[in-house]
């Protein structure tokens, strides 16, 4: 059978129903969507799920996982719209780890991106059924009916149906073989300012996450880990531990031969947190600590940049970029830093896991339940779809709880011990046995013609991977991890991209906005420079590169690029930044991640090399929004995260173990330090993209450029002002 | 005769360790988990309870210390959830992931019983323990002048 001839019957398929009421699942086979180029891999398959009681209650399952960027608020309400559900009759519930929800693992701000069309067509599938109920009902064409806030409406003589009384009938309808989609005029919910669904349970303290799971039986558990990636233990003295009242087990933990899997350790079993965190500070273990104790960050970074500013390996090339630098009388050079960057949610690690004889059920907050369902089948050989994963809201999670290490060791701990246990890592464990944000140099070099037109770019970048995780024998990034040079939106004549050597001494995990952050610095950070150098005004400056970039299929997006930057600009009054009171500067920067577009323009007092952050304006371009409140409160996060990154925080490494330790020597940012934000969002049609991750390249850049334009000095290190520690 | 605090209005027998944190005994001992844990060494505001009114770090206080005090948490802040500043919290749409919020609102709510007109400064002074990782200081901040607008219009 090919695509195209697949019966509607098939991908389309009433999947259960229960107490009397309407259950739907809209099953799309991948391929079909990616046919439509609503989603790009073709294996993948998507679902909604709507329930709809007897007495009108709706409950609409989000799917993907929720960590406060709000997409169990943004998704359900485009189900909801397009069902012309009363979003008041409507409670959102997360859906456990299960394949009829479609790719659950969250991340690469791809939710809206892969699922605001599967969703809008699940709402719109289940209108229908419950219009071609009424109609049943009323011996009446479906024609003559329509669906508004949460009734069926009979047009010839105004007669209403409640959703509740329609459901048992609605579930016997066939099921429509297309679905017209609302217009943008008619949307109820989509694009409007909707609070997040579970507001009023958080602001009484009655909102759940991962580490508030409780259930009778439950033992609690704390753990160290090996301070240097790759040790083991040699020998562990528990006696002190076993000796403490209320202390029943000490466990060891196996390494994980597996992606994402716990690198190993000591857990104490207790009858609350506060004595198992206890008992581990008794716990006498001696490691055998292993290769990676020779990293030392400050050296290692040293070491980047010196690998950097030499020939490095090739990884594109376009034109001749030594011929441009060799020929050009206007070049400009500079090296660019980062350091290694924690996560720090502020819930930190945990889970509950009871395994029992025929059963294993997980508690966690998670960005990728499949993932546990994998690991932990495969450890307790069993069936991964026999392990039942309860998705919990997560306190946050920027990306380390796409990486479940800390439900592998619950696992374990309650299948040795057979009862439940809550494992909550401390904050240092969490800080400690990380997965960081790479530590990272950049150095480009690059010349220009008479008008400031770019002839040549030579770009080299050395950081460790993300693939040395899966791959440690990897000495440099691969090229794929540095396209995003080479498919920059700034037009140059020439360009040469190589990555420095930089082997991995630690975990390398996804980070909010990943590599973005330090692409984003760099570009933006780069053109001011040359700008100033070329003695142009780097507004005017940017747009010309920009508009120097022919391919034509990025003339779009060079559009998009350049509209945003246009309205900071606007917003900021940029234009009149001469009238700025002395120490005051206004900076400018734009990046493209994600497939979304963000501009921001920072304005900023210098006194005495103290920085202080006076506004912020952003612009973003994302596409139709969702919510607009969601996509300011993202934007908002993403300034305190970017000026968190780009002014103070900095994970340390020492003899192979991170230095830091709790929030004292990891200062993040705090309420003191606030800008005023202002979000400026275009108004698009186009389809919607991500927002979770775009807003934090932007910042330090344009911080970098406002500081240069306030003070003359110029930084080019993240973070600026590092702690000593 | 068993030592015992009162936690929301409500007696409880002190029948852990004496130097267990309020913290854990509120969560693991009554299962009060509106109280959050995040730092466990006072640097981040996420435990934050009243004692007597006053806001403290409940992971760095013993229960030992606390006996006969009048504890509230997030649970007891309000009777219907209608404190000046749980509404304008709603009002401002102040939560991401929620995680710090419990602490941040009693954190507010200990401010404004002792300074019921604060100035930007001040909120931003006394708020400054209280950490959040996804960056809703500008939306709290608002939310407390707002608490403390409505509570002068109420009194
Ligand atoms: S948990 Fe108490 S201050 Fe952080
Ligand atoms: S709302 Fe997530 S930490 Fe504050």
């Amino acid at each position: 059978m090919s695509n195209s001839t697949v019966s509607r019957r098939h991908f389309l398929k009433i999947v259960g129903v229960a107490t009397g009421g309407l259950c739907i699942s809209i099953a799309l086979p991948g391929n079909v969507l990616a046919e439509k180029g609503i989603i790009e891999d073709s294996s993948t398959e998507l679902n909604a799920f709507i329930h709809l009681d007897e007495n009108g209650d709706t409950t609409i399952y989000c799917g993907r996982c929720e960590m406060g960027q709000g997409i169990s608020t943004a998704l359900p309400s485009a189900v909801a719209d397009e069902m012309e559900a009363d979003w008041q009759r409507v409670t959102v519930k997360q859906g456990d780890a299960d394949e009829k929800f479609g790719p659950q693992a969250t991340g690469g701000s791809a939710s809206i991106r892969k699922m605001y069309l599967p969703m809008r067509k699940a709402g719109a599938t289940a209108k229908l059924m419950l219009i071609a109920a009424a109609a049943k009902v009323w011996k009446t064409s479906p024609d003559n009916c329509y669906a508004q806030s949460h009734f069926v409406i009979n047009k010839l003589n105004q007669q209403k149906l409640g959703f509740g009384e329609l459901a048992s009938i609605a579930k016997n309808m066939p099921i429509p073989d297309t679905v017209t989609l609302k217009k943008k005029s008619e949307f109820n919910y989509i694009g409007k300012e909707l609070a997040r669904h579970d507001q009023n349970e958080v602001v009484v303290g009655k909102r759940t996450y991962g580490v508030d799971t409780k259930m009778p039986g439950l033992k609690y558990a704390a753990m160290i880990h090996c301070p240097v990636l790759g040790g083991s233990i040699k020998s562990v003295d528990k006696t002190l531990a076993l000796k403490m009242k209320g202390v029943t087990d000490v466990i060891e933990i196996p390494r994980f031969d597996v992606p994402f899997g716990s690198i190993g350790g000591v857990a104490v079993v207790a009858d609350n947190t506060w004595t198992a965190q206890q008992a581990v500070e008794k716990l006498k273990v001696e490691w055998d600590l292993g290769e990676n104790v020779v990293y030392n960050t400050k050296e290692y970074k040293q070491q980047l940049v010196a690998n950097v500013e030499k020939p490095a390996t090739l990884a594109k090339e376009r034109g001749n970029v030594h011929r441009a630098l060799k020929k050009s009388k206007h070049k400009h050079k500079a090296t660019y830093t980062g350091g290694h960057l924690s996560h720090s949610p502020m819930e930190p690690n945990a889970s509950v896991v009871w395994v029992q004889k025929d059963s294993c059920e997980v508690w966690a907050s998670t960005q990728s339940p499949v993932d546990i369902q994998k690991v932990l089948g495969q450890y307790l050989k069993r069936e991964p779809t026999d392990i039942v994963v309860h998705v919990a809201m997560a306190g946050g999670a920027f990306g380390r709880k796409f990486k479940c290490d800390y439900v592998h060791e619950a696992a374990v701990i309650s299948e040795k011990t057979g009862v439940p246990i809550q494992l909550i890592w401390s904050r240092e464990e969490d800080m400690r046995t990380g997965y960081y944000h790479s530590i990272n140099a950049q150095h480009i070099e690059a010349s220009m013609d008479e008008q400031g037109n770019v002839t040549g770019w030579l770009h080299r970048a050395a950081f460790p991977s993300i693939p040395s995780l899966f791959d440690p024998s990897l000495v440099r990034a691969p090229k794929g991890a540095l396209s995003a040079i080479s498919n920059h939106l700034f037009g140059v004549q020439s360009i040469r991209v190589e990555s420095g050597d930089a082997k991995a001494h630690t975990r390398i995990g996804w980070y909010r906005a990943v590599n973005a952050i330090f692409y984003g610095f760099a570009f933006s950070t780069f053109a001011d420079e040359l700008a100033y150098k070329a003695g142009k005004d780097p507004l005017t400056f940017v747009n010309q590169l920009f508009d120097n970039n022919n391919k034509k299929k990025q003339k779009k997006d060079i559009k998009r690029i350049k509209a945003v930057l246009a309205l900071v600009a606007e917003k900021s009054n940029w234009h009149n930044r001469e009238n700025l009171p002395e120490g005051q500067g206004i900076g400018l920067a734009v990046h493209y991640s994600f497939k979304s577009f963000v501009a921001m323009a920072v304005h900023v007092e210098v006194k005495n090399d103290d920085i202080k952050v006076l506004n912020v304006d952003c612009a973003i371009d994302c596409g139709q929004i969702l919510n607009i409140d969601g996509a300011t409160a993202q934007m908002e996060g993403a300034v305190v995260m970017g000026m968190s990154l780009a002014l103070t925080t900095e994970i340390t490494f020492r003899d192979g173990a991170v230095v830091n330790s709790n929030f004292h020597d990891y200062p993040v940012m705090r309420i003191a330090d606030m800008p005023n934000v202002r979000v400026h969002i275009t108004d698009s049609d186009k389809s919607p993209t991500g927002l979770g991750e775009p807003g934090v390249a932007p910042f330090a850049p344009a911080l970098s450029n406002a500081v240069f334009a306030a003070s003359g000095k110029r930084y080019r290190d993240l973070p600026f002002k590092p702690m000593a520690v | 005769m068993k030592q015992s605090i009162i936690i929301n209005g409500t007696k409880h027998e002190i029948n852990v360790d004496s130097d267990m944190p309020l913290l854990w005994f509120l969560r693991d001992e009554l299962e009060f988990t509106g109280t959050k844990f995040g730092c466990g060494k006072g640097l981040c505001g996420a435990c934050t309870v009243h004692v007597n009114g006053q806001a403290i770090r409940s992971c760095i206080t013993p229960v030992s210390t606390l006996v006969d005090k009048q504890i509230t948490t997030i649970e007891g802040l309000s009777e219907n959830g209608d404190h000046a500043l749980q509404r304008a919290w709603l009002n401002n749409k102040v939560p991401q992931c929620g995680y710090c919020q419990a602490g941040q609102i009693m954190n507010a709510a200990s401010l404004l019983a002792v300074n019921p007109a604060p100035t930007i400064e001040e909120i931003e002074a006394s708020m400054q323990g209280n950490i959040c990782r996804c960056g809703t200081y500008q939306r709290i901040t608002k939310a407390i002048s707002e608490a403390a607008d409505t509570l002068s219009k109420e009194a």
